[in-house]
């Protein structure tokens, strides 16, 4: 038997992923923490229990995210975009656009029928259309990140923003608590006004039919559905979309082996 | 006009600010803008009234600008900041053509000709290039935001800050923290940012001489100092920067007054009340 891995050190979490004979044996996500070459050893090494495996096992270990590069045992490195699309092309086959919603940054791509990416689009510049303005407003309104979803699809009222900004935002809902607006709709308000952000950037790239959504942002369902509601048909949503990346990382550590380079 | 007095009161989104003038200022008040705008102008009226030693029914015309405008009860008439704040440098400042005003939530560039805004460019969906910029880069550096100025002074080896987005920035600076930067170079290099951002901006305008810079940003030295190294040239400050909008929301209340008397006209005025509209009395 022949195992891989591939470890996805993101600004949030950090994510691993060991295969063999093209199937997931085990996975890990934690936070990352100030610590990336510390925490790029421990989500191995808890996922390699998970398998019952030691290091030596693997055959080879190929690396990605904003950390990759503290990730001392990985044979190779690769760009998320391409561990993203070779994630979601296993998961999906027929899935030609992803969006992936991280920590720091939303990444839409479009990918051919083998799984490569053909174009993306980052939203760098601005904390607007990334996980990073959710976390800004569940700090403010003092509820847990994994609790937004379920809790904003409870939204009765809607709530509108006046502002995309994550900064002016977190102000913004500050003045609707204090005028009394309920929590579930300052958060549908603010998953619409987040929601608004991705979409444009995927009408940038132009949208082609399978859609999925991956990246800590796709655990949360009321943006999910947000995002739906601007888009043609359902996306597509794994179940653990925080480890796609990881996923291809260690399909691309599958296809290094099988070459035998 | 003798016997004429003129309160302009400008609600901004941090800082609510009010003057009573007849030929010169008599008064002002500066107060932190809180979530209840009414009673807050209320309350500055009155305390810019006790300090004028006035009554207000001896206030003549009351002028109301900023974002709150709107929530001032007793203002006889709501002016833009814009407008506002073009009057405001004219009478203070008479040799200006550019304005760069640097405020709590937004930054404006202003563009005047004969005391009159003939252009403008705006910022208030980003908060980047603007006072909560630094503001929420001083709150990650724990230090106060009246301190920033001073403090970039004694930078030595300004820090590069290459995010834009504000949340990005503060994370930022507390990265190049810990990776041993002083805390003067980053607070330079923060200076630096939000000069970049807002002279590319008011850039748009074409900027001609004298510039003037207004607003709560006027009164940090660091930030003034990288203003003027991107403009080439050291800019003008009126004595209070803050209060720019508020006296030329006074003036332009006077204009008017002087105005309607020349047509022979009569103004409304609204009660000169200063308790706050309640349902049940």
């Amino acid at each position: 038997m022949i195992y891989v891995a591939g470890i996805d050190i993101g600004s949030a979490f950090s994510k691993s992923v060991i295969m063999a004979e093209n199937k997931i044996i085990a996975h890990r996500v934690k936070p990352s923490g100030g610590n990336y070459k510390l925490t790029a050893e421990q989500v191995m090494e808890e996922a390699l229990a998970e398998a019952k495996l030691t290091l030596k096992d693997i055959a080879c270990t190929v690396a990605t995210g904003y950390g990759a590069a503290n990730v001392s045992f990985a044979q190779r490195t690769a760009s998320d975009i391409s561990c993203l699309a070779r994630g979601v092309h296993y998961l999906y086959p027929d899935a030609r656009t992803a969006i992936d919603i991280g920590g720091q940054f939303t990444r839409v791509l479009k990918l051919d029928g083998r799984g490569r990416a053909i174009s993306f689009l980052l939203s760098e510049k601005c904390a607007a259309g990334s996980g990073r303005f959710l976390q800004v407003i569940a700090r403010v309104l003092q509820i847990d990140l994994e609790d937004i979803g379920e809790l904003s699809l409870r939204s009765k009222k809607r709530v509108d923003f006046s502002t995309g900004c994550a900064v002016f935002a977190e102000s913004e809902a500050v003045s609707r608590i204090g005028e009394g607006a309920a929590k579930e709709d300052i958060l549908a308000g603010l998953h619409r006004t987040l929601a608004a952000k991705i979409q444009a950037m995927v009408s940038r790239l132009g949208i082609e039919p399978g859609c999925a959504v991956v990246g800590g942002g796709a655990k949360d369902i009321g943006l999910v559905r947000s995002i739906e509601a601007g888009l043609d048909g359902r996306l597509l949503v794994p179940d653990e979309p925080q480890i796609v990346a990881a996923l291809g990382a260690a399909l691309l550590a599958g296809e290094k082996v099988s070459k035998g380079d | 006009m003798k016997g004429q007095y003129f309160a302009g009161v400008d609600i901004g989104s941090t800082m609510t600010k009010v003057v009573i003038m007849d030929e010169a200022t008599l008064a002002s008040v500066i107060g932190p803008t809180g979530p209840e705008h009414r009673k807050l102008a209320n309350r500055v009226m009155e305390e810019a009234l006790g300090r004028a030693k006035l009554a207000f029914d001896e206030i003549t015309y009351v002028v109301a600008t900023g974002y709150g405008r709107i929530n001032v009860p007793f203002a006889d008439r709501q002016i833009t900041e814009i407008s506002c704040h073009a009057r405001g440098i004219a009478h203070l400042l008479p040799e200006v053509r550019t304005v760069i005003d640097i405020g709590g939530q937004d930054s404006k560039g202003i563009k005047l000709r004969d005391g009159r805004a003939v252009d403008f460019v705006m910022n208030d969906k980003c908060a980047a290039g603007t006072g909560r910029f630094l503001e929420v880069a001083a709150e990650s550096l724990g230090v106060s935001l009246e301190e920033m100025g001073r403090l970039s002074l004694e930078a030595e080896n300004r820090v590069e800050i290459s995010s834009t987005c504000t949340v990005f920035a503060a994370q930022e600076v507390v990265a190049k923290l810990s990776e041993g930067a002083a805390l003067a170079d980053i607070i330079a290099g923060l200076h630096e940012a939000i000069a970049t951002r807002i002279y590319g901006m008011v850039r748009r305008l074409k900027i001609e001489r004298e510039v003037a810079l207004t607003g709560g940003g006027a009164k940090n030295i660091g930030l003034v100092k990288a203003l003027e190294a991107r403009l080439g040239f050291p800019a003008l400050l009126p004595p209070e920067p803050l209060l720019t909008g508020a006296i030329g929301a006074a003036l332009l209340g006077r204009d008017i007054v002087k105005e309607a008397e020349e047509k022979g006209e009569k103004l409304k005025i609204s009660p000169r009340r200063l308790t706050e509209a309640t349902l049940f009395t």
